[in-house]
């Protein structure tokens, strides 16, 4: 089981996330909305997984991405973003993201995801 | 010509018998007694390791057979590349995206797609999909990189199981737009209006597809037990879910699905 940081603008997916999370036995690290926070917090909470929203004010995911591997490049950053925007995918992948969820996404899959990426 | 041993299904009972396969039809012995060209054949589908088969003829008659895994290969693949359908070349992806994860290993596979009356399959030379037509919960033209170039392909959501599962379709674009009308049209009754729900109703389908028990669902939005329960007799006016096992545990059906994913699409720019 990880110890997890969520990175999303909206309060509602971070409860979302959340509840999955607890339910699959994770525990939550913290809680980020914005890429900056996301960056601070990484540092402060060392968790083992981070849920990165792509689209967020101030800093966005995939920058925040580039800011969390800069700290740590063994960092394990799962990418989430909404249907349509797939195409960030590429360019998550090639800034280090060890996977990518779409919205919505189910419960199941996204602790399968999780688990595989924690035993990698 | 192959034997393949089955079960089949008549006036609701199952009986085992060996069937012929050869390259123009399918021989059932006695005491079916039944020859089948596979033109004859004008719908397919699977459910579990169940084919079942509707037959052209002066009132349409249907026939299900069961066997193992391996056979049914066979099976599946001489009649989907022979039965009376409409066919077209294409490359596809499936599954690209599972329960909203993307499948890391998913690789295009040359094949053909098979428009059947209820479902459309892709037969490649290793895998077979079927999408039920009732099972499709979105279809959209959209742009992919392939071998780093932005092309047209048709994006179809599904049902599979009760996993939501995104796969692709590649193939010319005039071809690529015949599909995406079919679809788009055999499916016209899913769509809906984004103003058919309040936003707290929205937040609740989007809940259920991600998983969530009534409980959590009550605690999260901070809605009482009454109020859910009068937003899902709202959702299941609209077609949006089905009840399962019990009155307060739901899913979303294939509307519903279309409804949440159209919701959390950013807006266009």
């Amino acid at each position: 089981m990880g110890k997890i940081l969520i990175v999303d603008d909206t309060l509602f997916m971070r409860t979302l996330l959340k509840n999955i999370l607890f339910s699959g036995g994770h525990t939550i690290a913290g809680e980020a909305a914005d890429g900056d926070d996301a960056i601070e917090k990484y540092r402060e909470l060392k968790p083992d997984i981070v849920t990165m929203d792509v689209v967020m004010p101030k800093m966005n995911g995939i920058d925040a991405l580039k800011g969390i591997k800069a700290l740590d490049p063994n960092a394990r950053v799962i990418m989430c973003t909404a249907v349509g925007q797939e195409q960030m995918v590429k360019l998550a992948i090639k800034s280090g993201a060890r996977g990518y969820i779409v919205k919505p996404f189910q419960a199941p899959k996204v602790l399968d995801e999780i688990k595989n990426i924690l035993e990698s | 010509m192959v034997e393949i041993p089955v079960k089949i299904e008549r006036q609701g009972t199952w009986h085992g018998s060996k069937i012929t396969v050869d390259k123009e039809q399918i021989t059932i012995p006695p005491p079916y007694n039944l020859q089948i060209p596979y033109r004859q054949i004008i719908d397919l589908t699977e459910r579990k390791n169940i084919l079942t088969l509707t037959l052209k003829g002066p009132s349409e008659t249907t026939l299900s057979l069961a066997t193992v895994p391996k056979a049914l290969l066979v099976l599946k693949k001489m009649i989907i590349i022979s039965c009376s359908a409409y066919r077209l070349a294409a490359y596809f992806m499936s599954p690209a995206i599972r329960g909203g994860v993307m499948v890391t290993d998913a690789q295009w596979e040359k094949g053909s797609i098979a428009v059947l009356k209820t479902g459309i399959w892709f037969v490649g030379e290793e895998k077979q999909v079927s999408i039920p037509l009732n099972d499709v919960a979105g279809i959209e033209l959209t742009k992919r990189d392939v071998q780093k170039k932005q092309v047209d392909v048709v994006k179809i959501d599904h049902l599979e199981n009760t996993d939501v599962v995104t796969s692709f379709v590649l193939c010319p674009l005039s071809t690529l737009h015949v599909l995406f009308n079919f679809l788009k049209d055999a499916t016209k009754d899913m769509d809906m209006r984004g103003d058919e729900l309040d936003p707290v109703s929205a937040q609740v389908g989007m809940l259920i597809y991600s998983g969530m028990d009534s409980h959590a669902i009550e605690t999260m939005l901070s809605v009482s037990n009454k109020e859910l329960e009068s937003i899902y007799d709202k959702l299941l006016k609209l077609g949006l879910i089905e009840v399962r096992y019990i009155r307060r545990e739901v899913q979303l059906t294939p509307k519903g699905v279309r409804f949440i994913t159209e919701a959390v699409k950013p807006p266009a720019e």
